[in-house]
Order: structure tokens, then C-alpha cells, then sequence
């Protein structure tokens, strides 16, 4: 087998790969955006509850948690596909990170612009959409872009659940080839050819919301 | 067949048994992505072809994911000749992947010193390795140990990769029991549950060092 026809065989499972990512943000973006505007507006004993669950999918090894839900979940009576408990353990975790990110860029907000939201007559909620959310997500948008890095990354844990992925297919392959350095330097590379485009579109991003940052160099 | 909770409780001294290999991983690979990461970033810093060709490979390892990197130093090494332990090319491996975070933080860590001090370095005549040792790295301590802290959390939560490379860790124990009993729920469940406590105190310690250096540098 050809270095050609590894990479090929490895390509194989990239539609596993990007499913699992794009089903992963179906459960990512909502939970960040929910839950990190909850931590923001809510005190007390919500915020206690809500920073509790943020700190379950945030916390936990997702390692560990991907195998605890694909075996304890039907064992409590509940089927769902490897595809679907990849997804929401991923997503989920994912989720978490970026809480955080979108929780932070509103406090880093000065008061005054809600203050101004107020002087012109507008409710909390229309303050929260309209002014401080658009302005939050963008200044957080490079660290989005390093939740989905992250994301895709952690993909590859999905190949010990069943699904062929990339990671799988190299496993695959090296059953039948004896050629580990050709099989994992393609699977190392097929992923970097995925993520290392995201981390350009992430500096770009970064230089257009902060381009007061990174010029400076010492030593 | 539901949850069976006395089995669930009877696993909890095996698992915890394993804690010492979870932490020593977790010490070991911290340090070792330390002194890799700092290596990267000097050299990196010195600029040439050497400093170009780290720049790509930290771009490179932080494009990939760590599970790819397990595997290629496991199946790789041996194909060299090179036969180590699985825990040691676990360490090498989460220490590897880790590097290429930490170089950022040392980078980080280095660009917030003012320039004055090696402008003072260098008026003194005191040599680049000098100024390095002895104005540089003291200072840069105090600047990373936050994000450090935050990293050795990580490092923590990526260790039960190690249990897909067969090491005897918190998770890795917890397989065991579950190829033994063919009873995966109970096992895996107490394992995501003392990974969780464990990474939540390792985080609060890590914060309460962080606010005492605070206060210390306020002084």
C-alpha cells in the first residue's frame, strides 16, 4: 500500500469526522449561549445551579464522560446511536468551554452600555440581544474558533465507540499494512489538514477584533 | 439488568487504588511539557531556521489531536526498535501534545515582562543565557503560574487517555473490572465521578495558589 493510498483510506472516515463536529455544535452552540447568558443575569441559588451544570460538562475528562454515557445511558433504559451520544457528550463539553468565553465577554462589557440601554427605555432582554450580546461574541470570536479546534480534535475519541472516523479507519488499516509511521504521520496530518485552516481563519479573526494585541516582541 | 449500586460502591477502593498512577502521569507529563514548552519557546525566540521550524511544529502539534499522537508514539517506537512501558510513552505523549500549549503561555509569560529589564540585562553585559536564567525566567514564573495551574487541570483530565494504551490508571482500573464482570455501567460511573471531584479539587487548589501569588505580588 502506497503512502497515497493510505491518506486515501484514512480520507475515508473524514465524513465521520466532520458529522460528528457539525452534530456536536447543534449541542454546543445552544448550551453555550443559554448557559453562559443564565451564569451572567442570574444570582443566588440559580446561578449555583446553573454554574454546577456547566461545571459537570466542563469539568469532567471527556474521555471518561464519553464512556459513561455510551454504556451507563442504556443501561438506565435509554438507546441512542454511538452517532448521537458522541455528538451530545462532545457538544456538550464544547458547550461548557465556550460558556465561559460568552459569560466573559459580558461582564468584560463597561456598565455604561447597559446603562445606556436603560436611558433610552429598553427592557433587560432587549439590552441583553440587542446591545451587549452582538458586542460579547465578537470580541470572544477567536476563542469560539478555539472551542471548535478543540472540538474537532476531540473527534477522534468517537473511533473507540465504533464510529469510523479517521482515527478508526488508521486502526483499520494497520490491521492489515504493517506500516505505523506511513498510517499515523497521514492520520496526524489528515487532521491538521482539517484544523490548522481554522486556526488561520481564528489569527485573522483575532487581528481584526484586537489589533492593538500581538505586536509586540521582546527578546 | 438496571444499575446495581452495591457493585457500584464495591469498585470504589480498586479505582481509587489506581489514583497514584493518575497523579503521577499527571505530574510527570506536567513537567515534561514544561520543559519542552520552555525549550520551544527559547528556541522559537531565537529566531532562524530552527525558530521557524518550531513554530510550525507547535502550530502542528496544537492542530492535531492527542489520541493521534498516543498512537504514533506507541506503534511508531517500537518500529525503530524503541520498546518503553505504555506509561512512559503515555507521559511522553500527553507531554509532547502539552509542549505545544505551554510554549504559548511561556511566550505569554515572556512578552509581559517590561522591556526595560533586558535592556538593563544587556547594559549590564551579562551574557543571553544569563539574562535568560537570571532576569527572564524568575520574573516569567509569576506570570504563568496561573495559566500553568489551569494546564496542569488539563493535563489531569487528558491522563485517562492513557487507559486506551492499557496503563493501569483511574480508568484503565475501571475497564478491568468491566472486562472482568462484564458489568460496564457501575465501574466507568464511579470512575467519571472521582474524576470529577478529583479535577474540581486539583482546580481549587491550583486557584487558591493563584490568589496568595496575587496578593504576594501586590506587596
Amino acid at each position: 500500500m502506497s503512502m497515497f493510498d493510505i491518506w486515501l483510506g484514512i480520507l475515508q472516515g473524514l465524513g465521520i469526522t466532520l458529522e460528528v463536529t457539525a452534530y456536536g455544535l447543534v449541542f454546543a452552540v445552544p448550551f453555550a449561549l443559554v448557559f453562559g447568558v443564565a451564569q451572567f443575569v442570574t444570582t443566588g441559588w440559580t446561578r449555583f445551579l446553573v454554574t454546577a451544570i456547566i461545571e459537570f460538562w466542563r469539568s469532567s475528562a471527556v474521555v471518561v464522560l464519553l464512556f459513561v454515557f455510551y454504556y451507563v445511558l442504556p443501561v438506565m433504559g435509554v438507546t441512542l446511536s454511538a452517532l448521537t451520544v458522541s455528538a451530545l457528550v462532545l457538544g456538550l463539553n464544547t458547550g461548557g468551554y465556550a460558556s465561559q468565553a460568552v459569560r466573559a465577554g459580558l461582564q468584560s462589557l463597561p456598565a455604561g452600555q447597559r446603562e445606556a440601554g436603560m436611558a433610552l427605555g429598553l427592557t433587560r432582554p432587549a439590552i441583553l440581544v440587542l446591545i451587549e450580546l452582538p458586542q460579547a461574541l465578537v470580541a470572544m470570536s477567536p476563542t469560539f474558533v478555539n472551542n471548535l479546534i478543540q472540538l474537532v480534535k476531540a473527534t477522534s475519541l468517537v473511533s473507540l465507540v465504533t464510529l469510523t472516523d479517521m482515527t478508526f479507519r488508521a486502526k483499520e488499516i494497520s490491521q492489515t499494512e504493517y506500516d505505523p509511521v506511513a498510517i499515523y504521520s497521514a492520520l496526524l496530518l489528515a487532521f491538521f489538514a482539517v484544523c490548522y485552516p481554522i486556526a488561520l481563519a481564528g489569527r485573522w479573526l483575532e487581528a481584526r477584533v484586537n489589533p492593538h494585541k500581538g505586536a509586540q516582541r521582546g527578546i | 439488568m438496571g444499575f446495581n449500586l452495591d457493585f457500584a460502591l464495591s469498585t470504589i477502593p480498586t479505582i481509587i487504588g489506581a489514583i497514584r498512577a493518575t497523579l503521577l502521569a499527571t505530574v510527570l507529563s506536567c513537567l515534561g511539557a514544561s520543559a519542552l514548552g520552555f525549550t520551544f519557546e527559547i528556541i522559537r525566540r531565537g529566531g532562524g531556521a530552527p525558530g521557524l521550524a518550531v513554530r510550525f511544529l507547535i502550530d502542528f502539534i496544537r492542530s492535531t489531536p492527542v489520541l493521534a499522537w498516543l498512537y504514533f508514539l506507541y506503534f511508531v517506537m517500537p518500529f525503530y526498535g524503541i520498546r518503553l512501558g505504555a506509561m512512559t510513552v503515555g507521559i511522553m505523549g500527553l507531554s509532547l501534545y502539552y509542549s505545544g500549549y505551554l510554549a504559548e503561555v511561556f511566550k505569554a509569560g515572556i512578552d509581559a515582562i517590561p522591556k526595560g529589564q533586558q535592556e538593563a540585562a544587556r547594559s549590564l553585559s551579562l551574557s543571553r543565557r544569563d539574562t535568560l536564567v537570571f532576569v527572564i525566567a524568575p520574573q516569567m514564573l509569576r506570570n504563568v503560574a496561573a495559566p500553568l495551574g489551569n494546564y496542569l487541570v488539563s493535563i489531569l483530565k487528558a491522563t485517562p487517555y492513557l487507559a486506551i494504551l492499557a496503563v493501569p490508571e483511574m480508568l484503565g482500573r475501571a475497564f478491568d473490572i468491566a472486562s472482568e464482570t462484564y458489568r460496564y455501567a457501575e465501574p466507568l460511573t464511579v470512575a467519571g465521578i472521582l474524576f470529577l471531584a478529583l479535577a474540581l479539587i486539583v482546580a481549587y487548589g491550583v486557584k487558591r495558589i493563584e490568589q496568595r501569588l496575587l496578593a504576594s505580588g501586590r506587596r
